[in-house]
């Protein structure tokens, strides 16, 4: 089971030009399958987070193909990304880039009520869920800048699941954390996708981390190793 | 509710830093209130201006000029000839407006007419005792006077109505009663051109302020004065017109000056030092407008624009969740003018008790009790609307460029 592929990337290059022309991902293809945990690693300046941020259809520029739940995103709109993200891709950050002004509830039910397939009450219902999952729900009602590194890096799992996504995307989870809070925030991680068979893709540098991830594509000079 | 969630989180960011959200409106509060009460101040000093330049002139005047010179008949005839005439006398001409009635009737049917009153005007010498001063005497219809030119204002003493009944009463200028040393209640002595004499009681005494009015100028009723000159109930010798904008004499005149034998003059041609002032007042005006208009509107801009440039982070993570560009304008434009409207409605109410309290200032000069203060309705929806087409645009541009570029751009820096 789970064998389908839900996302596809040919040929992807991307350049810079500022300050100096730099071909930052050269030809990049490869394919993630259902329920797959998979690592990106490369060491820094490889290209590993850009090419991270192009499947996350947050940057636009770029050559290739790409295409997620068979839905072919190279030619489409800013403003249709934006609702494909919506439904399709949860994005944890490697700062949480929670909203500091709203509540931990209001952060994890956003993109829920951004999408406005649910109610207000199921979504509500939805988004204690997985707060009580990530053990945040005591946590709800407070404001997201009172609560710790950590807790914030669980809540923004929690607002990436909440639209249950085709992908959800972190750029070095826990690369900001102490080593008592990566380990659960890559428990949480390993726990999605080995119960849920949620697809995740994670950049990280971190071995432990990617050890225990399916599979690893490591990156070196903008090509797969 | 569904519909809301942009609201919902342009409502939280309202709420949630309410110290930026008042600084923010306090930018347009303070902007609106400046531009409201310094137009305010600045139309109320023209007004008062106006007012005072009024005070004695009346917009279109009509009286007899006196005869033309035609003595030289010859000269008229043979333009090229030599004519020698020494001594010539104009031997009769009539004074004052003939059939003033038929004048009048035709200027109380002109739309542009607001008000207008008949004068009975005589030179005289006003005398108490060994007191002689030169001057004239207004007859004037006591109620179409006051319309015109609001003498009830100007009375230091005594009460102006008081000259509809008392056919021998009199109202003197304040400086003309201390040189003839009268007060109210005192006699006064007057001889006309043609050596009439007759007594008047002082009743009342005014001051415009305007000192050679107020040393030289009386009023009578104007039966009283044809009863000085002894002419027909008629007689008039000037007429005094209000229009209804005191800047366009110009067609009212021309159209009298048609069918008026008389001499029609302007305020702006008897007064060309009032023009030049008007005028002048008024670019100072637009100018001082114009200098506030930008100034507020440059600082509701900044602010406004820093506001949103703060969030612009923000804005970056809202999209990388999947609210697209169009949310992030609505969101952004939404809090923008609902901190146009708080501020434009603060700034209102704050330019109108300024002006307000600066009314209530003394300010005892020529007439004058406070500081003058326009409270103009046009005035205060403009300034309103424009705070808040600024306060759109302010919000509208960085909200614009956040909503176009790719959220790992602000990002990532």
């Amino acid at each position: 089971m789970g064998k389908e592929i839900v996302l596809k990337a040919g040929n992807i290059s991307k350049s810079f030009y500022e300050p100096e022309p730099f071909d930052v991902l050269k030809g990049i293809s490869f394919e993630v399958k259902k329920g797959e945990f998979l690592a990106m690693m490369g060491k820094s300046g490889s290209g590993k987070s850009t090419l991270l941020y192009v499947l996350s259809t947050m940057d636009t520029d770029y050559t290739g193909d790409l295409t997620i739940a068979n839905i072919p995103l190279a030619k489409k709109t800013q403003n249709e990304l934006a609702a494909f993200r919506n439904e399709h891709i949860g994005f944890v950050f490697q700062f949480h880039y929670l909203l500091p002004e709203f509540t931990v509830l209001q952060n994890v039910m956003l993109p829920a009520l951004k999408l406005k397939k649910k109610s207000i009450e199921e979504i509500e219902e939805d988004a204690y869920k997985n707060l009580n999952l990530l053990g945040l729900k005591d946590q709800a009602l407070k404001k997201s800048n009172k609560l710790s590194g950590g807790q914030q890096q669980r809540v923004a799992i929690a607002r990436a699941m909440i639209n249950n996504p085709t992908i959800i995307m972190g750029d070095e989870p826990t690369g900001n954390l102490d080593s008592k809070n990566a380990q659960i925030v890559f428990d949480i991680f390993r726990e999605l996708s080995g119960e849920r068979g949620q697809t995740i893709i994670a950049v990280t540098h971190d071995d432990d981390f990617a050890k225990h991830c399916d599979n690893i594509i490591e990156l070196s000079d903008g090509m797969i190793l | 509710m569904f519909q809301s969630v942009n609201n919902l989180i342009s409502l939280i960011y309202l709420t949630a830093n309410k110290r930026q959200t008042i600084v923010a409106m306090l930018g347009v509060t303070f902007g609106i209130s400046m531009y409201i009460f310094m137009t305010g101040f600045m139309t109320g000093v023209n007004d008062a201006q106006t007012d005072l330049a009024f005070s004695t002139i009346a917009h279109i005047k009509v009286y007899n000029d006196g005869p033309v010179d035609e003595s030289n008949i010859v000269q008229r005839v043979y333009p090229s000839a030599v004519v020698h005439l020494r001594h010539s006398k104009v031997i009769k001409y009539t004074e004052g407006i003939k059939n003033a009635s038929i004048i009048t009737d035709f200027i109380k049917h002109q739309p542009e007419v607001s008000k207008y009153t008949t004068q009975v005007n005589i030179n005289v010498f006003f005398k108490n005792a060994g007191n002689k001063v030169n001057g004239f005497i207004s007859g004037v219809e006591v109620d179409e006077e006051n319309n015109l030119f609001s003498i009830a204002k100007y009375m230091a003493s005594g009460n102006w109505s008081d000259l509809r009944q008392q056919t021998d009463g009199m109202v003197i200028g304040a400086d003309l009663a201390k040189s003839l040393g009268v007060k109210v209640d005192d006699n006064i002595f007057v001889l006309t051109a043609d050596g009439v004499s007759k007594n008047y009681k002082v009743i009342g005494i005014f001051k415009t302020n305007i000192v050679g009015i107020d040393k030289s100028k009386a009023y009578i009723n104007i039966g009283a004065a044809r009863q000085l000159l002894a002419v027909n109930p008629g007689y008039v010798t000037d007429i005094q017109i209000n229009v209804q904008d005191f800047k366009k004499t110009k067609v009212l005149a021309n159209r009298l000056k048609s069918i008026v034998k008389y001499k029609v003059e302007t305020w702006q041609n008897a007064n060309q030092q009032l023009v030049a002032a008007s005028f002048l007042r008024d670019i100072i005006a637009i100018a001082v407008s114009l200098t506030i208009l930008l100034v507020a509107g440059f600082g509701i801009y900044n602010i406004l624009n820093m506001t949103i440039n703060q969030k612009i982070k923000e804005i970056a993570i809202l999209k990388a969740m999947g609210f697209s560009g169009k949310d992030v304008m609505s969101i952004f434009l939404t809090l923008a003018v609902v901190i146009g409207i708080f501020g434009g409605v603060v700034g209102m109410g704050l330019g109108y008790t300024i002006s307000k309290l600066v009314n209530k200032i003394p300010f005892e000069v020529a007439g004058l009790h406070t500081l003058p203060m326009a409270y103009n309705v046009k005035e205060y929806i403009l300034a309103f609307s424009f705070g808040l087409i600024t306060t759109f645009i302010a919000g509208y541009l960085p909200a614009r460029k956040a909503s176009a570029i790719d959220p790992v751009n602000i990002i990532r820096g």
